[in-house]
């Protein structure tokens, strides 16, 4: 298992970069182009107060794009690991709370989000456990980076190489 | 490990790079925030061109009821009675009234129906605000047209700060509701306890969320996925 990791840990951290990375983009995006949403998204959660709700539904889009770039191109790998990986944990946080408060919504992980049906109960309750487990194999990703954030196709390692 | 602890070789640039990076993060984050504010109050206040040449019909007496959960008694004494349930921040309400306020307004105005509008405000303190309003515009007699009004620029956003008393005197202004009593009435909040006593009726009719309505005491249950006027007409044609 070791020399397995120290063989391909280029490669591996360079696909957990992608991984974590694309996911952030992606989610970061599609909420970042309707920012009332994902302000309305947040606040379903009935976690924080509305204003406050609403600032972190305007923020969190564009945290997690600018976290997610510097991932893909592989710059500041560790820090952005760890922004990345307490943002997921806060996700994972967040859905179990509305789980065991009995709130029916909709994460708003991708856009959109916001109450749900009573009669979807059961649908939601499942989709409640897959983001839970894809959020955890997410910080596990993170965790991975955070303690080798040096692969291939990084610019950090560019940037340092032409500094020397 | 050790691999990875020895490329990270601590230097000054590795130092600046990193509050570089960190900076440029907070600076994103910050614009973005900024950008996603200006558009979503702009668009908020885009939504007033929705009222732009807004004619607002003959005035309707309404009174409270506080036999009826005090709810607001439109045209009273016809044998049909349709009790509407809304949230006048409540987007399905929205959409509820986009498909059939129309035929609602219909009822009351060409006397085929008694309505009753139990005006709920559990979505937080914009909902009470707009509530006390739309008691204050019953008041003048305009009930249809406000209520219509704030659905028309119902932001997606609850709670966003859209429905200050401010706007919503705005709103009155546009339909052409210009009344100092409106105007004090909805600064000085006067309909608090009776927007109150609407949102503690719920428990006793059983209304749980936004909209419900029940056609002479009868609920009412859409069987297609969106509101639509036939099936409604239908439902209320059939009593």
């Amino acid at each position: 298992m070791k020399n397995f990791n120290e063989k391909y840990q280029g490669s591996i951290t360079f696909v957990c970069r992608l991984i974590l990375g694309g996911v952030l983009v992606v989610a970061g995006g599609i909420k970042a182009l309707s920012p009332s949403e994902s302000a309305s998204a947040v606040a379903a959660y009935k976690i924080l107060p509305t204003q406050l709700a609403h600032l972190l539904g305007y923020a969190l889009p564009w945290l997690e794009i600018a976290i997610g770039l510097l991932l893909f191109v592989g710059l500041s790998v560790r820090f952005a690991a760890l922004t990345g990986g307490i943002v997921m944990a806060i996700f994972i946080c967040a859905i179990i709370s509305v789980w065991a408060r009995g709130i029916l919504i909709d994460c708003g992980c991708f856009g959109g989000g916001g109450p749900i049906d009573p009669s979807k109960a059961a649908a939601v309750h499942r989709t409640y456990l897959i983001e839970t487990l894809r959020d955890a194999g997410l910080v596990l990703t993170a965790i991975y980076l955070y303690f080798f954030p040096y692969g291939v196709f990084g610019v950090e390692k560019l940037v340092t190489e032409i500094k020397e | 490990m050790s691999k990875q602890a020895k490329s990270k070789a601590p230097s000054g640039g590795d130092n600046f790079t990193r509050w570089l990076v960190m900076g440029m993060v907070a600076l994103v984050v910050i614009t973005g925030v900024a950008f996603s504010m200006m558009s979503q109050s702009t668009k908020a206040n885009a939504s007033f061109t929705a009222l732009k040449n807004y004619i607002m019909a003959a005035p309707v007496t309404a009174t409270v009821d506080p036999a009826q959960g005090s709810g607001l008694v439109l045209n009273p004494g016809n044998k049909l009675q349709i009790d509407v349930w809304e949230d006048p921040q409540c987007p399905v309400c929205r959409s509820f009234e986009q498909a059939n306020g129309g035929y609602i307004d219909d009822l009351v105005r060409t006397n085929k129906a008694t309505v009753v509008f139990h005006v709920l405000s559990f979505l937080g303190d914009e909902s009470v605000r707009t509530a006390n309003a739309e008691f204050c515009a019953a008041e003048e007699g305009q009930y249809l047209d406000f209520h219509k009004a704030i659905y028309l620029v119902q932001p997606t956003l609850e709670n966003s700060g859209f429905f200050s008393n401010a706007n919503l005197i705005k709103i009155g202004d546009y339909i052409g509701l210009k009344s100092k009593a409106f105007t004090d009435c909805v600064n000085k909040a006067s309909k608090f306890d009776i927007v109150k006593a609407n949102y503690d009726s719920m428990p006793k009719y059983k209304v749980s969320g936004t909209p419900t309505v029940f056609i002479n005491g009868k609920l009412w249950e859409r069987k297609s996925s969106d509101f639509n006027l036939a099936e409604f007409r239908l439902a209320v044609e059939a009593g």
